[in-house]
């Protein structure tokens, strides 16, 4: 396999200079992008096209929200934040550095109204630092018609809440979302994520628990039908004593769409009492889907519980009977277990949109 | 006026080692407002029977027939033999994550209400009328939220299906086991919910292993069924019976 290279070389902003071995940035990135790492996080999908495209012109996000007190925009960055990660996101990190410029958002302030993040093309990267104890609703849309990218990292400080709900609904021909999150002691994270494939459509998730007794939470329901492909990588870091994770992700893959899922849970020494749990589960409708799927655990400590698991699927056919034995004809019944099987992940402010575009139709209230 | 027609049914299950025969040449009959219980021994073919003829996959017919109000069955989707007016209370209800029970039961009836060319009820009217069926089965309103089935008890479940039958109206409703599980109070309250559904334009085919079930549903015909045929058919005495002396004494 040909060797990976940055498109043209980068410059280091100043406030980057402060990563551990940040002189030789470009050297690095170009390391850890051919590392035997990194081509197993890019073995389903041809990375290529996506370090090339970091360099692309990038447009600023819309976001609204951004005037309640306590919310503050491109305050300037001092150095690098906690987690950031050259080995885990060489081509994040690329995209920082070609960057114009970078946004950020602080949130210094529990706010009222959601912040909105409304993605509409390929977009500059954001930095959003969540202050101690502070309740956010983060809203975040990705709706790009041509090539998109998007990066953005959250820092939780102790206590802080987070509900970040993400739509990424939109039909691109390819497109990469690059997502760090760092939670401080007690903090609570939720992603309630919901995604439909598109030409090539990436999601790297990397959640850090960077502080005692940390919670994240990730819902995520997919769908890839047609000649569409997702590959989502999500790595979930414990590296602090008591933390909590729970991940639930369902995909449906039909009619030759193609959908890779890897969760990897690394539980570092130190991290005792420690409680992480993941489930996949994916249902292959119609003719020539494919699944991949790998949930990966590495754990060094001791004192901990750890659940993961992973299933491939079709409908089951006792639940088929059980519907249809009640008059619904088969097609009606496949369409309600494949809606039910997604809606369990589909929850937060964003999910009667996703509901409509990933199962065609808001839930009926009762 | 017969509702079910059976006439020398065998029909075998589908196992890893091939198609086992269960059924070996049943025949019954079952008319308009009759209750007729089928009681047997552990595998004499006595779910089989509501499997086949509510067309369970998993089950092939060798030979005969089945028809329900003159109109053939067995070669028939589930659906559609559904539409045809017959209800299968399951012995063992499936849970489905995600589907609410509100939501199930509106597609159901829709789907009913469509294949008859009458009219869809409007969705107040309709959920008011669930409500108060749940109600009277003593199952919390909220489990209309919940998924079908989803983390129900096995008393629940039972309920459940009893209250389907008295939403969906069936021509002939098949119930396979739906005492098993339950306790005393339970009990009477399924059975409350099924003789409310007795009528004499409708007909119920009971399957049941206990004698107790018909202390509160009274049939009118007890059969017993032996080794996929029905051996000894009689009044409600025929159970009390088979209570005293067990199966031993027929097989």
């Amino acid at each position: 396999m040909a060797n990976l290279t940055l498109p043209t070389t980068l410059a280091t902003p100043k406030w980057l200079a402060g990563l551990p071995g940040a002189g030789s940035l470009p050297e690095l990135l170009e390391q850890a992008l051919n590392s035997p790492a990194h081509r197993e996080r890019w073995k389903y999908t041809k990375p290529a096209p996506f370090v090339a495209a970091t360099q692309r012109p990038m447009i600023d996000p819309d976001i609204s929200g951004k005037t309640q007190s306590g919310v503050e925009l491109n305050q300037s960055i001092d150095g690098p934040l906690e987690g950031f990660d050259l080995n885990q996101a060489p081509e994040a990190i690329a995209r920082l550095c070609y960057a114009d410029r970078v946004m950020t958002l602080d949130v210094s302030a529990s706010t009222d109204e959601p912040v909105v993040i409304n993605h509409t093309g390929n977009t500059r990267p954001v930095i959003i630092r969540v202050g101690v104890g502070v309740n956010l609703t983060l809203l975040e849309n990705a709706k790009a018609i041509d090539d998109a990218q998007q990066s953005i990292w959250i820092d939780l400080a102790p206590n802080a809440r987070v509900q970040h709900s993400r739509n990424t609904l939109d039909n691109a021909p390819s497109h990469w979302q690059y997502l760090s999150v760092r939670l401080q002691a007690g903090a609570q994270y939720q992603l309630n994520n919901h995604v439909a494939g598109c030409g090539s459509r990436r999601q790297d998730i990397h959640i850090i628990m960077d502080g005692r007794g940390a919670e994240a939470t990730l819902v995520s329901a997919g769908k890839v039908d047609g000649k569409m492909a997702l590959d989502q990588q999500v790595t979930l870091e414990h590296r602090q004593p008591r933390g909590q994770s729970k991940q639930t992700v369902h995909n449906i893959v039909a009619n030759g769409g193609k959908c890779t899922f890897n969760g990897r849970i690394h539980i570092h020494e130190g991290a005792a009492g420690t409680d992480a749990q993941l489930s996949n589960k994916n249902l292959g409708m119609g003719e020539h889907a494919t699944i991949n799927t790998k949930p990966e655990l590495e754990i060094y400590t001791d004192d901990v519980s750890c659940s993961h698991g992973a299933t491939v699927g079709t409908i089951s056919q006792d639940a088929l009977f059980y519907l249809t034995s009640r008059g619904i004809d088969r097609t009606a019944a496949e369409a309600l277990l494949s809606q039910g099987f997604l809606r369990q992940c589909i929850v937060g402010p964003l999910a009667d949109q996703a509901l409509t575009a990933l199962v065609g139709g808001a839930r009926e209230q009762s | 006026m017969t509702l079910l027609k059976v006439s020398n049914l065998h029909a075998s299950v589908l196992t890893s080692d091939g198609a086992q025969p269960i059924l070996k040449g049943l025949t019954l009959e079952v008319k308009a407002g009759e209750v007729h219980a089928i009681m047997g021994p552990n595998g004499s073919g006595k779910s089989t029977l509501a499997n086949v003829l509510s067309g369970r996959p998993g089950y092939t017919v060798d030979s005969g027939t089945a028809s329900l109000d003159g109109q053939a069955l067995l070669e028939l989707e589930p659906f559609e033999r559904a539409q045809l007016g017959l209800f299968l209370a399951f012995q063992r209800p499936i849970e489905i994550p995600g589907v609410s029970n509100m939501e199930f039961l509106k597609a159901s009836i829709d789907s009913l209400a469509r294949a008859r060319g009458e009219e869809q009820p409007n969705t107040a009217s309709f959920m008011k009328q669930v409500r108060e069926l749940a109600g009277s089965l003593d199952l919390d309103p909220a489990f209309l939220k919940r998924g079908v089935n989803e983390g129900f008890s096995g008393g629940e479940k039972k309920r459940n299906e009893v209250m389907q039958l008295l939403l969906l109206q069936p021509k002939l409703a098949l119930l396979d086991e739906t005492d098993s599980g339950l306790d005393i109070d339970a009990l009477k309250v399924v059975a409350n919910g099924i003789n409310s559904f007795r009528s004499a334009d409708s007909g119920v085919l009971l399957i049941t292993h206990y004698q107790r079930l018909l202390d509160f549903i009274v049939p009118d015909f007890v059969h017993v069924l032996s080794n996929g045929q029905i051996i000894e058919s009689g009044d409600k005495s025929l159970a009390l019976e088979l209570e005293a002396k067990g199966y031993a004494w027929l097989t």
